[in-house]
């Protein structure tokens, strides 16, 4: 599972995605690029086709037309379990966690991918499965305490508060050590010093694990603070991609956003 | 100690092992509900079949010698002298195995994402299919079966508990069949190795994500049909356990598939989705019908074990429907 893409080139490819159900067209020709080591944001008005972009990246949803290159390679239809051991890993916009499992062991699963050992082994819980789970519970405490979660460790997920929840479910997406973490509006409901905590992860994940991340979000000073580079989408189509200076000042983005005065 | 008191104790004890009966039984459902969401009626012919394939791998028996015979008026029906116990436990477990697999590839692959109660007819479908595919492959006689599980009552314990009657009393001591006090042995220790594989295990850990969030699991790298094919061996296994237990009990004949509605009542009081409700919820069945005949039963003209399960289990319904350990059932307005 060696890469060889090094910072910079383009990591993550989608060409000419077409997506519909039945008569409504989700998502109509879109292309972009993610670059490793960058954060790159998606962002759009309510039910632009930012959420069906990330599924057709993740395998939930498979485009009727349109390619996606992954790792430098043309990726087939996949299913989402498969293109999680490719090494994507997400968030959810409504939480999916493992609500009866404590933090420790959702964090566990997280890494699930990297766990090699066979049922047989597993079975007795002795030589190489009980190393592994040393080894993997190791790298998951490093994770709890880059978080900050320590005092949640073994609190089942369903009882924590909705921004404890939701920085859980980024602790699962990193314990997969994934190249490429995909986050559904990862601030959403949150409160001011919530999403502050939360802005402060996504970059210093970026930074630390040098980990390329893809992100929806609404809040607009958020995306523009903390994004390399900026997609905006609008009733399924490609509106602007640039930076985020560039995207504020695009005139089709202003007009979706805002409105168009249609007197003149 | 008065000889009445004797009595009951001797119920209670009766009723906690008939309960683990059903308690095995009713894990097996828990199993496969928890992990996709099915009610799956065919566990108890499940049950069945795995004890018809073990008793016909220990006795040697030729499967579909019936069929055979007739299409081709050959006259086939053993080869040699079959073969010892753990051999044939052994390969029916290989069975139930290939079992799962198969259902997996021909029935659930197929229904994913359908609606409940769709997968419910399946598994209904399903259980008249084994039913008769039992029936075909190993015939539909009664067959005993021992797997070397000591049956019959305990003369120590009668010796034992008649001293603890008062002098002078005419009483002659409980009667506990051994086969009983095995089944709740084996019943007990199948699940607590099903509890610390469930947590301690990366395959445990990834059947209880699948339990929680389908969508989640699939996003981590869990494959939903891997899963499946785990939980339907394990419930296959289980099923066996049960078939063992109650074959080597009352001899394997079709009437055991009806044991899965014994399960029923169960898991209304236990909940569908909680593996101690299972357990308990069998104990409290178990023991709640035979104090019923014991002390209602001989008012009312006795045969209250057929129905008593059936209206606890409907009082259940009414006053806690999610069962004692389930899940609550809240509606978010």
């Amino acid at each position: 599972m060696n890469s060889q893409i090094a910072p910079g080139e383009t990591l993550l490819e989608v060409k000419n995605i077409s997506l519909s159900f039945g008569g409504v067209k989700a998502l109509q020709d879109i292309s972009f690029d993610i670059l490793k080591g960058e954060v790159r944001a998606i962002i759009g008005p309510n039910g632009a086709g930012k959420s069906s972009m990330l599924n057709v990246i993740n395998g939930f949803y498979h485009p009727q037309q349109g390619e996606v290159w992954f790792d430098g390679k043309l990726r087939t239809q996949m299913k989402p379990h498969e293109v999680a051991k490719l090494g994507i890993a997400r968030t959810f916009q409504n939480i999916a966690l493992f609500k009866g499992m404590s933090t420790l062991d959702n964090l566990m699963t997280g890494r699930m991918i990297k766990m090699k050992t066979n049922l047989f082994w597993q079975a007795l819980w002795k030589g190489p499965a009980e190393k592994e789970e040393q080894e993997h519970r190791e790298r998951v405490e490093h994770i709890i305490e880059f978080l900050k979660i320590q005092s949640i460790r073994k609190t089942p997920v369903g009882r924590l508060p909705y921004g404890m929840q939701k920085r859980v479910e980024l602790g699962r997406a990193l314990a997969a050590e994934s190249k490429l973490l995909l986050l559904d509006e990862p601030m959403a409901g949150m409160n001011l010093e919530e999403k502050e905590d939360m802005c402060r992860f996504v970059l210093d994940v970026n930074d630390e694990f040098g980990t390329t991340i893809a992100l929806i979000e609404h809040d607009m000073g958020v995306v523009m603070d903390i994004s390399d580079r900026v997609v905006v989408l609008d009733y399924g189509e490609k509106l602007a991609d640039g930076t985020p200076d560039e995207v504020r000042k695009n005139q089709a983005v202003i007009d979706a956003y805002l409105g168009v005065s249609h007197e003149s | 100690m008065s000889p009445e008191f004797l009595y009951t104790i001797e119920v209670i004890l009766n009723g906690l092992m008939a309960g683990i009966m059903y308690s095995l039984v009713a894990l097996g459902f828990v199993l496969i509900f928890k992990a996709s969401g099915i009610f799956n009626y065919a566990q108890g012919v499940m049950a069945l079949f795995a004890a018809l394939t073990l008793v016909g791998f220990q006795s040697g028996q030729i499967p579909f010698s019936h069929l055979i015979n007739v299409m081709f008026g050959t006259e086939y029906h053993h080869w040699g002298e079959g073969m010892n116990n753990f051999l044939a436990i052994v390969l029916t477990i290989l069975v139930m195995i290939a079992f799962a697999w198969l259902v997996e590839k021909l029935v659930l692959k197929h229904l994913v994402n359908q609606a409940p109660i769709i997968l419910f007819m399946a598994t209904i479908g399903l259980a008249f299919f084994m039913e008769g595919f039992g029936d075909l492959m190993w015939g539909a006689n009664i067959k005993t079966l021992d797997v070397g599980i000591p049956s019959g009552g305990s003369f120590w314990w009668e010796d034992v508990t008649r001293t603890w009657a008062t002098e002078g009393s005419e009483y002659y001591g409980m009667y506990i069949d051994v086969l009983d006090v095995w089944a709740t042995g084996i019943a007990v220790a199948l699940v607590i190795v099903l509890m610390l594989f469930s947590q301690f295990t990366k395959t445990g850990r990834a059947l209880r994500a699948v339990a929680d969030d389908h969508q989640a699991a699939l996003t981590v790298g869990i494959s939903l049909r891997t899963i499946w094919v785990i939980v339907w061996s394990i419930a296959g296994i289980v099923a066996l356990v049960a078939g063992i237990m109650w074959g080597s009990k009352s001899g394997v004949q079709f009437s055991l598939s009806l044991i899965a509605l014994k399960a029923l009542p169960v898991l209304i009081l236990g909940g569908f989705t909680s593996i101690p409700g299972a357990i308990i919820g069998g104990l409290i069945i178990g023991v709640g019908e035979k104090l019923f005949e014991f002390w209602v039963g001989p008012l009312i003209g006795g045969a209250t074990e057929n129905w008593f399960a059936y209206v606890l289990a409907l009082f259940f319904l009414m006053f806690r429907p999610q069962g004692l350990f389930g899940e609550k059932i809240i509606e978010r307005v």
